[in-house]
């Protein structure tokens, strides 16, 4: 692992050590329309870089369960992916205990042209496990994603959900000690949302650390036992939940005009 | 084992399956076997016999081509698995790499295919063949790294390549042998690697067929500085790819 490096005598889970990141605009949203080509041709090669991070420290303790707090353009996702090392920043460290493993965006690192078996096999090895691994937790996988029905038919034909299913089963499947969630901590409904909520609830008590970037009131409040509220790519407060919520709540005013800026040039 | 399911993915919808990589090429082949040596027969291409000369050094170049043009598309279109990837991000370089390369190896009966109806079979020199491949993996390594971690920032890079590509196979003796090349041109063939290359594939058959150590080892460092040089370019520009994920 050239990019990820891990350091099991670490007393902390996850340190960020005075980070900076900025990213690139999106493409996605800049791609259209003649002004932005115009813009691209009078020599746009270096793509605004939009900061999202400017001098970030924190300090995740083994076992706990943070909340991170903010609004849209907080940079959630990146200090996620900045935990999990899918991200390095511009300067600046981040140094983890352990493997730390990304719970992102459900859809995005499947393939929906592979059997249900294969992007098990495929998203596994993703997170660093070995075939011989993954087939060892194969059962365990298939009985709690319900997958059973569709292990060997195209990804494609299979129900929606199931997607959501099989990525979060899957990393958890890793038995790593530290995850970094964005919005899916639990999934699904009724019965299968508790089957979900007993197994994270579980591994936290078995001391597992978590990162849980959601908006989910319910959730967090159950969940997590500390808040960090970013703002500005700082953190603003490092507090409970409820707390947390309230000060994002009374700072929305303020902090909503440099987001506005944010969007004018685009 | 990624590779086995892209080469199945690959091959699924045709019905001729996996042929597919030996008909390809011996297509390919044939036409310019039929344009070099019987519409323009007049003049002396290579070497004798000419269909034998053209395999084995085309095959190689569909490899060079082949993983070096899906090279430039690693890290564009669908590059999300990235966010969640904590596997070393060349995984992905490596992986086209491998498919190419499992296609020039399932095409390689085509050599053989060759020799029999030629009835020509190598000498001992053919020993340098697992080199040449050796050399070439080390030198696609460095290339294709290089290429996709460019044209991951540089859409337009893919473009560009596909020329560069184009006019290399000209430039490079794959229709024609080392000795076509002009006196004057010579010095600058030297430092093109895959002369270097082609000529280890060809040595077992015409022993005439190489530079001589001094060039060859030219060709050799000029392969080091390419695979190098690669993966520094790979290594200064990995975080920048990872945002774009």
């Amino acid at each position: 692992m050239a990019r990820i490096r891990i350091e099991p005598e670490l007393s902390a889970a996850v340190v960020f050590d005075h980070v900076s990141l900025s990213m690139p605009r999106s493409r996605r949203r800049g791609g259209q329309g003649t002004r932005q080509r115009l813009r691209r041709l009078a020599g746009e090669s270096s793509r605004q870089q939009v900061p999202v991070f400017s001098d970030l420290s924190a300090l995740i303790l083994p076992g706990q369960s943070v909340a991170l707090l903010g609004g849209g353009r907080s940079g959630r996702e990146e200090l996620l992916r900045l935990a999990a090392g899918t991200l390095v920043p511009d300067s600046g460290k981040v140094r983890r205990q352990g493997r730390v493993i990304p719970i992102l965006d459900d859809s995005r690192c499947l393939t929906p042209s592979y059997t249900t078996r294969q992007n098990i096999y495929l998203t596994a090895g993703l997170l660093g496990m070995t075939p011989e691994e993954t087939t060892e937790r194969l059962d365990w996988i298939v009985d709690m994603a319900q997958a059973a029905k569709w292990l060997d038919s195209y990804l494609r034909g299979a129900p929606r959900n199931m997607r959501q299913r099989l990525v979060w089963t899957v990393s958890m499947a890793t038995g790593a000690r530290i995850f970094a969630v964005e919005k899916s901590l639990v999934i699904g409904h009724g019965e299968f949302m508790e089957r979900c909520w007993s197994h994270v609830e579980g591994l936290r008590g078995d001391g597992v650390t978590f990162l849980v970037a959601s908006d989910e009131r319910e959730v967090l409040d159950r969940f997590c036992d500390r808040a960090l509220v970013l703002r500005g790519g700082r953190v603003l407060a490092d507090t409970t939940v409820a707390e947390g919520m309230e000060l994002l709540r009374s700072t929305k005013r303020p902090g909503s005009t440099d987001q506005s800026d944010d969007r004018d040039d685009n | 084992m990624l590779v086995a399911r892209d080469l199945q993915r690959k091959y699924r919808n045709f019905r001729l399956g996996y042929l597919w990589s030996i008909l390809e090429p011996l297509g390919m082949t044939t036409v310019l076997w039929f344009v070099f040596s019987v519409l323009l027969g007049g003049r002396k291409l290579g070497e004798q016999p000419y269909f034998l000369f053209l395999s084995v050094a085309i095959l190689p170049w569909w490899w060079f081509t082949k993983g070096i043009s899906a090279s430039t598309r690693v890290f564009r279109g669908n590059i999300s698995p990235l966010t969640i990837s904590l596997l070393p991000t060349e995984i992905s370089v490596v992986r086209v790499l491998l498919v190419s390369m499992a296609d020039f190896a399932l095409s390689l009966p085509i050599i053989v295919f060759a020799m029999v109806i030629t009835w020509t079979f190598p000498g001992p020199l053919i020993v340098l063949f697992p080199v040449a491949i050796l050399v070439q993996m080390i030198l696609m390594y460095g290339l294709g790294l290089f290429v996709a971690s460019v044209s991951a920032l540089v859409p337009d890079f893919a473009r560009i390549v596909r020329i560069i590509m184009r006019a290399m196979f000209y430039l490079t003796p794959v229709l024609y042998a080392i000795a076509n090349i002009p006196e004057g041109a010579r010095g600058f063939a030297v430092f093109n690697p895959l002369v270097s290359i082609l000529g280890l594939y060809r040595i077992g058959f015409w022993p005439t067929e190489s530079e001589g150590a001094v060039a060859f080892a030219v060709g050799l460092s000029v392969t080091a500085i390419f695979a190098i040089a690669g993966i520094i370019t790979f290594r200064r520009l990995e975080s920048r790819i990872l945002k774009e994920a």
